[in-house]
């Protein structure tokens, strides 16, 4: 990435009348750690979003509305009941990348081994975008294909609605890779609702592994309405992915990363499934 | 000479250059750039196999502020080798400053130096290349196949020492021994195998790429800095290269940010001096990560064949080796590596019945090189997981096995008079052995006795146990030298010049040591200035596990020379007999407690006061023997039966490298070599697509370990002493990666049951294998 010029806006209209000016030569940047990813072309105007107020977290009803510019590490570092980040946060590359990476800039141009996509899919987050309004969409719309189609106009994000994991649900997030700080290799995610002990609702999502991080129907549908036991959880991982395309990785088939998705998979619904049960009373 | 009461050396004394390293303090080649400097850019070959049919530079050359080009038609057309090795070098002359052909992905076509890199940058795009493709040869096999293209076909490619070469069948290098029939011990043996294996390329990754500056000083001579372990021979090779005096070179090595044996090559120091000559200008070329990927050097990839036998009681009868190697587009090391895979873990094991043939073949794909382990990394992990296998065969513990059969200290093998470097070997007694010692403290703390057999193991996550055995080398016997100059001066300290190369290593800090222990001094009153080529002694470099061995030597003799002088000047201050006088602590003490001198006092007197002359002295040393530091390894690993995936639990090190001079330092090594073998051995691996090119060129894709990927790590110091080395001392740094391939190989085995004989360990390859016993 080619940067030639750098803006500091401090309010958030100011920082939309930039991108909207600067229309495709706008970069906006708040951590700023993907940006050695973007090949080197042309000439960009980094926009910095820092100091529009929009970093915090805040619980709102049964939600917390994360500010689009929050350090990964503020998510890592936040515990309390219904609150599920931290877990997902964590196995993000090392403490220094997650000190200053953010949210939005994980979500807002998803690269393959992105972390926080499947999350917020299996979560079921909404995305507030601002442009002349403010609007909230689904994750399933916002992930529909590559976010940043939403933002060619000048549009930013500015929240992300999390549902905070309440009694009788439960959330479960696996991530393998080959080192610490590697790319992941494959990365599920998985919330359940529990009803007695049955399933009321399951929600899963791969990202890594497959092409664009996705919503896994199958295996939600295998499971809705069913009597949780480990064997059906893993089960549906393993039957349910057969429609889905896998991509080679690190040397590796794309048969045998769709081997390791499954069970990954697999690994993730134990986890929702034990926290639910933890959550049930 | 006392073995073991030393005041310096076996101390953990403080590392000369730590703090300046810690402070970030300007230590680095490219931390000298001068203002005026121009930046040097390379073309690299698109193509894995092409003939230059035209090149154009004349839009590069007009571009304001480029100030040179150069390509192959205005540069010397000189055959030479880019191994730093000893003249004559036992590499192949098969390299060329640049040629009218390119041999792989990132061979050199062109390069520019310019005002600023994005001018050199520009220029170097707007080279104008035509190229006329050629059938790439991608693999060993197909290097080998009947009617192969041919990758040195040039008139020029040729062997520089009688050592086999046929460029036209892309054989770089040949070498073998026989030792008795290992066919007719194979066909009588109750017990043998015959196996394949495969170890696969990888690279150096030093945090530090390739950097080298050149400029040409006032009275008209080149000075080059540069990263190198290599100092003089890059000061010949560069000269040779260029077509001028060695006379006219200096080479300057300041602190280098590693080299793992890249460094070992002379690769940028001809072109970049060569850009400073034309242009008059400083110049600097630094590579970036993915040319140090691509361009620089890797390891040796080996198709390995092992056959072993065993009589009715289980005692090993024959050891066969048939290592077949890719050297890649250049014969960097070619012969050397593949024939250290014999003489490097032949020796090991006593047989009998001895085979060995290496083999070195042309490929259009990066470049082989030096690289910790040299050969013996490869056939260690063959050789050490056929031994398991036989062990399995004869039900016998691998351990009790190995111990059964490893060589001992005063035994021999006709492996160390038969294999050399580019000619006979050297035969030698062992001498210090603590193998046995080794053996027994790692395999205490891995736990090896509950190790259970993998068939009676349950669950998905399943842990097994392996073990290696592993010896390496300390110099290049009758080949190599080391030298040391000390001088002393008016306070009491020492000046050390010397052309051993410290890369990292920690080398200056080791060889202080040795020379205050000689002197009686304390290291911190050595002032270490070492490689550069007009100051001080020839040494050869830092390759081969040397430096402490070797240059150790030369130290300790100038060392004991300077102390006899400084006894001498005391005697004749004291009014006393030499022999009445001792040193200790830095000063000169008379036997009868009559009096003492301090070595200021002896400084001053011999400078300023009576029949004065600098207390001085060089010492050379050629050693006639390469020790074996010995090693036993042991890896406890957790196998996910469902997924294949892998991790190291723990890995236990256990290591003979004689006296550690710097005990820190040395576990610092075995450390660092282990991390660099585990990441080898699981994760790190060239990809390449069809046409030759890597895939995977920078750290986000290829895989090393970073501290957070650390097992835990035990490692032992088994102290031995090794009379024919300095303090008794041997060798430390490269043995540590030969083990944990092997090792992780034996205890994936252990684990889960699966054998895997090629390299890397990948999850997919290990769950491939777990397929197949459930199938």
């Amino acid at each position: 990435m080619k940067i030639t010029d750098f803006k500091i806006p401090t309010r958030l209209d100011e920082a939309l009348a930039a991108l909207r000016d600067l229309g495709p030569a706008a970069l906006p940047v708040a951590g700023a750690t993907s940006l050695v990813f973007i090949p080197e072309d042309q000439p960009m105007t980094a926009v910095d979003l820092n100091r529009l107020g929009l970093d915090g977290i805040r619980r709102d009803g049964d939600a917390f509305r994360i500010g689009a510019a929050t350090r990964v590490a503020a998510l890592q570092k936040r515990h309390e009941p219904g609150w599920v980040l931290d877990r997902v946060a964590l196995t993000l590359s090392s403490q220094q990348i997650r000190n200053e990476s953010t949210l939005g800039g994980n979500i807002c141009r998803v690269f393959p081994w992105s972390d926080f996509p499947a999350a917020l899919l299996a979560l079921g987050a909404g995305l507030v975008i601002r442009g002349a309004q403010e609007k909230e969409m689904t994750a399933d719309e916002f992930f529909s294909s590559q976010p940043a189609r939403l933002f060619r106009g000048g549009d930013l994000l500015t929240h992300i609605r999390v549902p905070a994991v309440g009694a009788g649900a439960g959330f479960g997030y696996k991530k393998v890779r080959q080192t610490a700080t590697g790319f992941s290799l494959a990365t599920a995610a998985a919330c359940l609702q529990l009803d007695g002990g049955g399933i009321r609702s399951a929600r899963a999502a791969l990202s890594a592994a497959v092409p664009f991080p996705a919503r896994c129907a199958a295996v939600e549908a295998a499971l809705a309405g069913k009597k949780a036991s480990e064997g059906l959880l893993r089960e549906a991982a393993l039957n349910g992915l057969s429609g889905l395309k896998f991509k080679e990785a690190e040397g590796m088939s794309a048969e045998y990363i769709g081997r390791l998705a499954a069970v990954t998979l697999g690994d993730a619904l134990v986890e929702a499934w034990a926290q639910a049960k933890e959550q049930a009373s | 000479m006392a073995k073991k009461n030393f005041k310096v050396v076996n101390q953990p004394v403080k590392k000369l250059d730590a703090l300046p390293l810690a402070l970030g303090k300007p230590l680095f080649v490219a931390d000298f750039k001068p203002a005026d400097a121009l930046y040097a850019k390379l073309l690299w070959s698109p193509h894995a196999h092409a003939i230059i049919k035209s090149i154009d530079i004349s839009a590069a050359e007009k571009m304001p502020g480029v100030h040179c080009v150069l390509y192959h038609g205005n540069v010397p057309r000189i055959a030479h080798t880019t191994a730093g090795q000893g003249f004559p070098e036992p590499s192949p002359y098969d390299t060329f400053m640049f040629d009218r052909k390119v041999r792989y992905v990132g061979d050199r076509v062109a390069a520019v130096a310019a005002e600023t890199p994005e001018i050199a940058e520009a220029a170097v795009k707007a080279i104008k290349v035509e190229y006329e493709r050629l059938e790439p040869v991608l693999s060993i096999e197909a290097a080998l196949k009947e009617g192969s293209p041919v990758i040195h076909d040039e008139p020029e490619a040729r062997a520089v020492i009688p050592v086999p070469y046929e460029p036209k069948k892309n054989i770089a290098a040949r070498v073998g021994m026989d030792v008795g029939n290992v066919e007719q011990a194979m066909a009588g043996a109750p017990y043998k195998l015959d196996n394949s294996y495969y170890i696969h390329m990888a690279q150096h990754c030093p945090i530090e790429p390739h950097v080298t500056m050149a400029h040409v000083n006032a009275e008209g001579r080149l000075v080059i800095r540069t990263s190198t372990q290599v100092p003089f021979h890059a000061r010949r090779i560069a000269a040779q290269t260029m077509d001028i005096p060695v006379q006219q070179v200096r080479v300057i090595k300041p602190r280098i940010g590693g080299g793992f044996g890249a460094k070992q090559e002379v690769l940028l120091e001809d072109v970049v001096g060569m850009l400073a000559w034309r242009s008059r200008r400083p110049v600097l070329l630094m590579y970036t990560r993915e040319e140090e990927f691509v361009s620089s050097r890797t390891r040796h990839p080996e198709r390995i064949r092992v056959r072993l036998a065993a009589d009715p009681e289980g005692t090993l009868t024959a050891v066969g080796l048939d290592c077949i190697s890719n050297t890649g587009a250049y014969g960097a090391h070619a012969l050397t590596v593949v024939c250290n895979s014999g003489s490097k873990v032949l020796p090991l094991y006593r047989a009998p019945n001895v085979h060995f043939t290496g083999t070195a073949v042309y490929t259009n794909l990066p470049v082989g090189g030096a690289y910790r382990g040299y050969g013996a990394t490869q056939a260690a992990f063959a050789v050490e997981s056929a031994v398991d296998e036989l062990a399995e065969q004869i039900g016998v513990d691998p351990l009790v096995l190995r111990s059964n059969h490893h060589i001992r200290s005063g035994e021999t093998s006709p492996v160390f008079a038969a294999l050399g470097e580019g000619k006979a070997g050297v035969e030698q007694a062992i001498g210090s052995c603590g193998l046995d010692k080794c053996i027994r403290l790692g395999a205490k703390a891995i736990g090896w006795k509950k190790r259970g057999d993998w068939r009676k193991k349950k669950g998905r996550y399943r842990r097994g146990i392996g073990m290696c055995c592993l010896m390496q080398g300390s110099s290049i016997p009758e080949i190599d030298m080391g030298a040391a100059s000390l001088k002393m001066n008016e306070d009491g300290s020492f000046n050390l010049l010397m052309g051993a190369t410290d890369l990292g290593t920690g080398s200056d800090t080791v060889l202080a040591q040795i020379a205050a222990e000689a002197i009686g001094t304390t290291s911190d009153k050595i002032l270490v200035y070492s490689s550069d080529t007009d100051m001080t002694p020839f040494d050869v470099g830092a390759y081969a596990s040397s430096t402490t061995y070797l240059t150790g030597n030369a130290v300790l003799d100038a060392g004991l020379k300077i102390k006899k002088q400084i006894l001498g000047v005391a005697a004749e201050m004291m009014e006393k007999k030499p022999a009445d006088l001792e040193i200790r602590d830095a000063q000169v003490f008379a036997r009868d407690g009559s009096g003492s001198v301090t070595f200021q006092d002896v400084a001053l007197h011999s400078l300023y006061a009576a029949n004065q002359f600098q207390i001085a002295a060089i010492s050379s040393h050629i050693s006639h023997k390469s020790p074996p530091p010995f090693a036993a390894h042991f890896a406890e690993v957790e196998v996910d039966t469902e997924t294949g995936l892998i991790r190291v639990v723990k890995y236990v090190a256990a290591t003979d490298c004689g006296t550690a001079i710097h005990p820190k330092l040395a576990e610092g090594q075995v450390e660092g070599a282990v991390m660099n073998g585990i990441c080898y051995a699981l994760t790190e691996q060239y990809l390449f697509n069809s046409a030759g090119r890597m895939l995977n060129d920078s750290f986000l894709h290829y895989k090393i370990y970073s501290m957070r990927d650390k097992p835990e790590m035990v490692t032992i110091l088994v102290p031995t002493y090794e009379k024919t080395g300095p303090f008794g001392a041997k060798s430390v740094s490269e043995i540590g990666i030969n083990g944990p391939c092997p090792a992780i190989a034996n205890a994936i085995y252990n684990a889960v049951g699966v054998r895997l004989r090629e390299a890397p360990f990948t999850p997919e390859k290990i769950w491939r294998g777990l397929q197949q016993h459930n199938a």
